[in-house]
Parts: C-alpha cells; structure tokens; sequence
C-alpha cells in the first residue's frame, strides 16, 4: 500500500493525519504537485493511495475513509453526513477563501466567506453537545473537518467572530495522535503561506454561491 | 430530480414503507425525514442509508477496499458529476472511459450502488452523446449499458441506445 501526497497541498493534511491517528502501516512517498499517479486520471490528483488490490482511492475523504475501515470504523450516517457537506459545501467556500486569503492578501473578506459554514458548524456542535462532531469519540469526519479548516483555524490572526464551540472541537482534535504532527509535514509551520505555490497551481475558483445561509 | 432518483432507489431496494423527502437551498439538495426522527442531508448519504436499511450491504462494497472504492464514486458523482461545466464533460468522459477500460462495474466485477448513482448522474450526458461519441467512449457506453439494463434500476429514466452488438465486438479486439 502506498500513499502519494505533497508539501503545501491542504488536502494532504487530512490522509496524512487519519494515517498517523489510526496508525496505518503504508509507504509514504512525497511527490511534486505535477505528479501524476493515478493511471486513468488526465489531471494530476493528489493525494492518492494505491490499494493492495492495485486500485487507487483519488480524493482524500475515501482514503480517510478506508484508513477508519482499516481499524473497524464504519463510517455512520452523521459522519457520512459531515463528509458530504464538507465535500460539496465547504470546499467551494473553502477553496475560495484560500485564493483571497493566500494569493490576494485578502485576510478579511476570506474570513467574511467562511462565516456561513463556520456558523453553522458553530451551531451544530452546540445543539448536539458533544466532544466530537458525531460523539465523545472521535470520527473521520472530525479529522476530515479538522483538516479542511486547519490553515485557517490555527492561524491567530485568523477572525471570523467567536466561535467557542468550534474553537473547543478544534482544540480536542488537535490533541489527537499525530494530527498536529500530519500539520507539521505538510505546512512546515508556516501556516496558510505554506500553501502559495499548491494554490497557484490550482484553477482560480468561481465566485463563491449565495446559497449558504444554512 | 435528486428526489426522484431517490425514489427510484427506494423501489430497486424493494423497500416498502416510504420516506418523507424535501429540498434544501438552491441546489435542491435532498433532505430525508423518518417517523423515528431521523434526518438526512445529502444525496449519498441518504442513498448509503436506504441500502443499509434494505439489509443489502454488498450493495455497499464486501471489503473495506470496496467500500472505500463506492464512496469514492458516490463523491465524485456528487461533487465532480453534478456540477461538471461544459468544457468539463470531455475530460470526464474520457477519464471514467479509461478507468472502466479492464472493469465490468465501477468497483470491480460486482455490481454496487456506485453504478446506480453514477448512472443516473450521468445519464444526462449519455443521452445526448452521437453514435461516434458513444463509440470514442466505448467502456463508458458498455457500462452504461450494463446497468441500465441491471434488473430493477432504471424505473425513472428513459433508455438509451447502445449499439450493443458493435460494442461487444470491439471490446475482443
């Protein structure tokens, strides 16, 4: 089993992190972003694993899905959940806010982007009460989020209202083994700037939708 | 139209007591709400639900590996089929054709709810393809053809026509 990612690539951050967490036994190999590992796929896409069986998992939540798998987590119906939110809501936000915020200098209105979907997330994590986003237990979903919103979350100057419920998530999943670590390697501790040269690679993304009151 | 392949889902899993379905936001994103009061946000999540509940967890992949490999599609049909520009259909096309060159399913050689999905996903593209086009994406189109002719999947949409015997002989080249 082997496992491609890169320096600086956001989307690293998650699989690295599951790895470390659930102690995945796989070669990692670093590569450049131009890479292109996955046979059947036009664009390079990373990160990517190679399955014993000789198939790749090509986006980053099915390998942090199959690395949970591996140790007896199914993903339940509220983690699922998450993850399809954050793969269809927050991305697009998401890979918005890291264009004015890393390649334009633009801190604020990338804080004023992510607001709706931290709120929400604010708000779900007050109305379950829990430790984590599904349970006390932690959830691919926690690692995949927590990733996600790293470059933001833990960059102080980072404002986007208060947020105690998410601040208080970030916090426990930053605890978790390895996760702190999995940041480490991919944004060398130079926060958001780390990611400069993944994203001007990147395609400049749509405007952001207006749809995301939630 | 989320909603109806979800009842189309529903009735392919034969599963009897229906569920209460509403749209959220402009992308009509599917909501499911039970008597038990369970909520749902989400095309593949629900559909990930129903095949549980229907009790058919091959549906969902027999390894850890598959099952990896069907949610793998089940988001790229959310997040790279649904919203896919013009410009894109090409390369998605020509992607899916190159991954399915040495598949019979998306998963491997059995059928799972990545095909289901991925078929009604793409279907509005499929119908619209020229016999050429259909020929240049010949495995696209041999899947494609596979699962709508899958006992129970279709219900919704119209059929399209593959040239089945063309295909078939090409692909023994």
């Amino acid at each position: 089993m082997k496992l491609f990612v890169t320096e600086g690539n956001p989307h690293c951050l998650k699989v690295l992190a599951a790895a470390e967490l659930i102690g995945v036994k796989c070669d990692v190999s670093h590569v450049n972003h131009e890479e292109r590992v996955v046979p059947h796929l036009s664009r390079p896409t990373l990160p990517a694993l190679l399955l014993p069986c000789g198939l790749h998992l090509f986006t980053p939540n099915s390998i942090c899905r199959y690395f949970f798998e591996t140790s007896g987590h199914e993903s339940s119906n509220l983690s699922n959940q998450w993850l399809e939110w954050e793969e269809t809501e927050l991305q697009p936000i998401l890979a918005q806010a890291l264009y004015m915020a890393v390649l334009q200098g633009k801190g604020a209105e990338a804080a004023q982007a992510l607001r709706g979907p931290l709120s929400f997330l604010e708000s779900s994590l007050g109305n379950r009460g829990c430790r984590f986003l599904t349970s006390d237990e932690e959830a691919v979903a926690d690692i995949v989020l927590w990733a996600a919103l790293y470059p933001f979350l833990s960059d102080p100057d980072f404002t986007a209202g208060a947020l105690p419920q998410v601040r208080r998530w970030f916090q426990s999943v930053s605890l978790l083994d390895g996760c702190e670590n999995a940041a480490y390697t991919v944004l060398k501790g130079e926060g958001l700037n780390a990611l400069s040269g993944f994203l001007q690679k990147q395609p400049v993304p749509p405007s952001p939708r207006r749809d995301t009151k939630n | 139209m989320a909603l109806r392949e979800l009842s189309s889902l529903e009735k392919s899993l034969g599963l009897k007591k229906a569920n209460k379905y509403s749209t959220q936001g402009d992308r009509k994103v599917p909501v499911l709400q039970n008597n038990n009061g369970l909520s749902l946000t989400g095309l593949a999540t629900i559909a990930t639900h129903l095949v549980r509940e229907a009790k058919q967890p091959e549906l969902l992949g027999v390894s850890a590996e598959q099952r990896a490999v069907v949610q793998q599609w089940l988001e790229y049909r959310v997040t790279k089929l649904d919203n896919c520009p013009k410009e894109e259909v090409k390369t998605v096309l020509k992607d899916l054709n190159q991954y399915l060159e040495d598949k019979v399913y998306l998963a491997g050689n059995n059928f799972t709810l990545a095909d289901t999905l991925m078929y009604y996903g793409i279907h509005r593209i499929v119908v619209d393809l020229a016999v050429q086009e259909k020929e240049k994406y010949v495995n696209v189109s041999r899947w494609f053809d596979h699962v709508q002719h899958y006992p129970g999947v279709r219900h919704h949409l119209p059929p399209v026509v593959i040239l089945r015997n063309r295909f078939y002989a090409s692909a023994h080249h």
